[in-house]
């Protein structure tokens, strides 16, 4: 499942309360990479993890978002830690958590001309789901996967918290309060000089405290191309990637009290670099996520930049 | 002078010298057992099998196959040449692999077994 996120689109002035950059952490977070092997980093990927075999990655995040169309000049940062486990149930079946540890700053101007800051942090929403791989073509040095996926994620996070202001704006809580289920397929072609990975996914957002995240659907593919070595030799060396990726993501309005917020929802297009080096125990990463393209909805908060570097094991 | 740490004098110590030779007398019978212990733990190895993996493409899937076939009874040692699509397995001295067992691992561990070679005489 894709890991980054952008939930945070909204905030006109007139939803502020209820909509902001919250939920865009959420997601954010929520969403992170669940893949347990080279692949991809910001989306989960349809390779093994071996039965009982474990995976943890963790995730250090950074979001920027200051464009703002509207009076407000709101500008965010979150950054966030996001831990994920993996464990192969079967050779084809593999169980995830993700648990996102966020910390989010929102700056606007008020209508009276003050700067005010409101930020929380902890616990985001926990994810959890399972990856089928229901197709396998193996052949020497070359696997091509397709793997359906499906999970939950869950009310942990803070959706309630306030300052001295009042409550914080839905979009800007750590939790979104409701139980939502999302589900997609992941496909994976990867041969020893190359792998790209396809996927795509759909989160259906449930209502809770009078608000519902509009719906999410994702489309997200990956390019990891072996810069090093260029021949291989005996054993298994490390692996050099260069990483291209991209990002394209839906969003429906969010609705307030039964009503749709004109100030959520809409489409982002990024494209993100990245290098990945990978060796049989551990994997080093980073990626810059920029966003090329961004339709969003009335005064949604556009995105400048996502920065994502972590490392995973397996043991 | 006296030494502050323990006592003795500089005159009481054996010099450096003195001290070592009995630690050179014991080097070579203690080199000597070294290597007839490594030679007879590599004479006592089992018998060496070829397991070609299909679908092994990158280092990170490596580990998985090395953990399914190494939890096998008897396996001594699992090395993969990842160009290769190949795991070698060697196993303790007296035992054989069998190659439904590697099938299962391979299956286990997300792969395809692609082939089985097992020495002369060995299991198949």
């Amino acid at each position: 499942m894709r890991t980054d996120d952008a939930r945070m689109q909204i905030h006109t002035p007139s939803s502020l309360s209820r909509s902001a950059p919250g939920l865009l952490l959420l997601a954010l977070t929520a969403s992170l990479p669940t893949d347990a092997t080279a692949a991809s980093q910001t989306f989960n990927t349809a390779l093994p993890v071996a039965k009982g075999e474990f995976v943890f990655r963790q995730q250090l995040l950074y979001r920027k978002a200051d464009d703002d169309p509207s009076a407000l000049s709101r500008d965010l940062e979150v950054r966030g830690s996001i831990s994920v486990l993996g464990f192969g149930a079967t050779g084809d079946l593999a169980l995830f958590g993700v648990v996102p540890f966020l910390d989010k700053s929102l700056d606007l101007t008020t209508s009276g001309g003050a700067r005010v800051n409101r930020d929380t942090s902890g616990l985001g929403d926990i994810r959890l789901f399972g990856r089928y791989t229901a197709f396998r073509a193996d052949a020497k040095g070359r696997t091509f996967r397709i793997a359906p996926f499906a999970g939950i994620e869950l009310p942990t996070g803070d959706d309630d918290d306030a300052d001295s202001l009042g409550p914080l704006p839905a979009t800007l809580q750590l939790g979104s309060g409701s139980w939502d289920p999302f589900f997609g397929v992941v496909a994976t072609w990867q041969t020893l000089q190359f792998q790209i990975d396809a996927q795509a996914s759909y989160k259906v957002n449930t209502e809770a405290n009078g608000f519902e995240f509009g719906d999410e659907l994702r489309l997200d593919a990956s390019l990891q191309y072996r810069l090093w070595p260029r021949e291989l030799g005996a054993g298994v060396p490390g692996f050099l990637y260069g990483v291209l990726e991209g990002n394209f993501v839906h969003r429906a309005k969010n609705r307030i009290g039964g009503a749709d917020d004109p100030d959520s929802g809409g489409e982002q297009l990024f494209i993100s670099p990245g290098l990945q080096y990978v060796t049989k125990r551990w994997v080093a990463e980073a990626i810059v996520q920029l966003p090329v393209a961004q339709n969003l909805n009335g005064a949604a908060l556009e995105d400048d930049v996502i920065i994502r570097t972590g490392f995973r094991v397996n043991f | 002078m006296a030494n502050p740490t323990n006592g003795r004098t500089a005159e009481s110590r054996p010099s450096r010298k003195r001290r070592l030779q009995p630690m050179r007398k014991l080097l070579p019978p203690i080199l000597l057992a070294l290597a007839l212990t490594v030679a007879t733990a590599a004479h006592a190895a089992g018998p060496t099998y070829r397991v070609h993996v299909a679908g092994l493409a990158c280092p990170f899937c490596a580990y998985g196959i090395e953990k399914s076939l190494g939890a096998i009874d008897g396996v001594a040692r699992v090395e993969t040449h990842i160009e290769d699509g190949v795991v070698i397995v060697e196993m303790a001295e007296g035992k054989t692999l069998d190659r439904a067992e590697a099938a299962q691992a391979v299956e286990d561990a997300g792969f395809t077994l692609d082939g089985f070679e097992a020495p002369a005489g060995g299991s198949q």
